[in-house]
């Protein structure tokens, strides 16, 4: 398997479904537990709608790129937009309790953040986000299994 | 999305297939939440068999159905929540929320 794998897509939904599937190809690939796999499939998508409905504002002439880097020890995937993005700081501050059901929005980043080893934003140079996640392989599931 | 609307002792199933998202799936499951309330049917289970992911927007509308039903006095409790489904509600705590089933008689007579 090549060491870096790129997708990129249009800004729709209908696209995730494929994110899932490389996702759960990767990490199998690199020898994750099942629910590894789960998590980091769940946490990209989540990187990848927050992409295209945040960043993108879900305009289909703006793309999401997808970067695996399948690493030694980790999987490291990086999510760029090329929208005008939004205050993730501002966010991060504010991170709403998921389990409040009057929230209606608002529980992607803490999906991620839970699920995930290590989650980064930062400001690309000329217009959009990129988000890094991380899972490294002999780290413990963050849910559980069934 | 994609869905079918069954009964069964009083209570409406609602099979849903393919992903639970954002965009016009929040509309779609919506409406037809209100098309029940209003038809004075409301206790729901939502089937999720065939429904292999959800993401935090997905959920987003599970939520929401479940409060417009509760405040109509009505439920709405998850049938066939497959592992992918239960890590995003176990890691946003909203598995304390959520009545789940595993079985669709038991999930029916939860509701008498």
């Amino acid at each position: 398997m090549a060491d870096n794998i790129v997708i990129e897509f249009p800004s729709s939904y209908r696209w995730l479904n494929v994110i899932d599937l490389i996702c759960g190809e990767i990490a199998e690939e690199m020898g994750f537990s099942r629910q590894a796999l789960n998590e980091i499939s769940i946490s990209v998508i989540e990187a990848c709608t927050n992409a295209l409905e945040h960043g993108n504002k879900c305009c289909p002439e703006s793309n999401v790129k997808a970067v695996f880097h399948s690493l030694p020890e980790r999987l490291s995937v990086e999510v760029f937009d090329f929208g005008e993005g939004f205050d993730f700081e501002d966010y991060l501050r504010h991170i709403p309790d998921p389990s409040n059901i009057d929230q209606k929005r608002g529980r992607g980043i803490y999906i991620m953040q839970e699920m995930m080893d290590s989650l980064s934003f930062e400001k690309q140079p000329d217009r959009g986000m990129k988000v890094t996640l991380e899972k490294r392989l002999n780290g413990k599931a963050k849910t559980t299994d069934d | 999305m994609k869905f079918k609307m069954r009964q069964s002792s009083g209570v409406t199933i609602l099979d849903i297939s393919g992903k639970l998202m954002g965009g016009a799936d929040a509309d779609h499951f919506r409406d037809m939440i209100h098309c029940l309330i209003e038809d004075g049917e409301t206790k729901v289970i939502v089937n999720l068999a065939d429904v292999k992911w959800v993401n935090s927007t997905g959920v987003g509308i599970l939520i929401t159905g479940y409060t417009t039903l509760r405040k109509n006095k009505g439920d709405l409790k998850l049938l066939n929540v497959s592992n992918k489904i239960r890590s995003v509600l176990y890691v946003t705590k909203l598995n304390l929320i959520f009545e789940c089933y595993d079985n669709e008689n038991e999930a029916v007579n939860s509701f008498s």
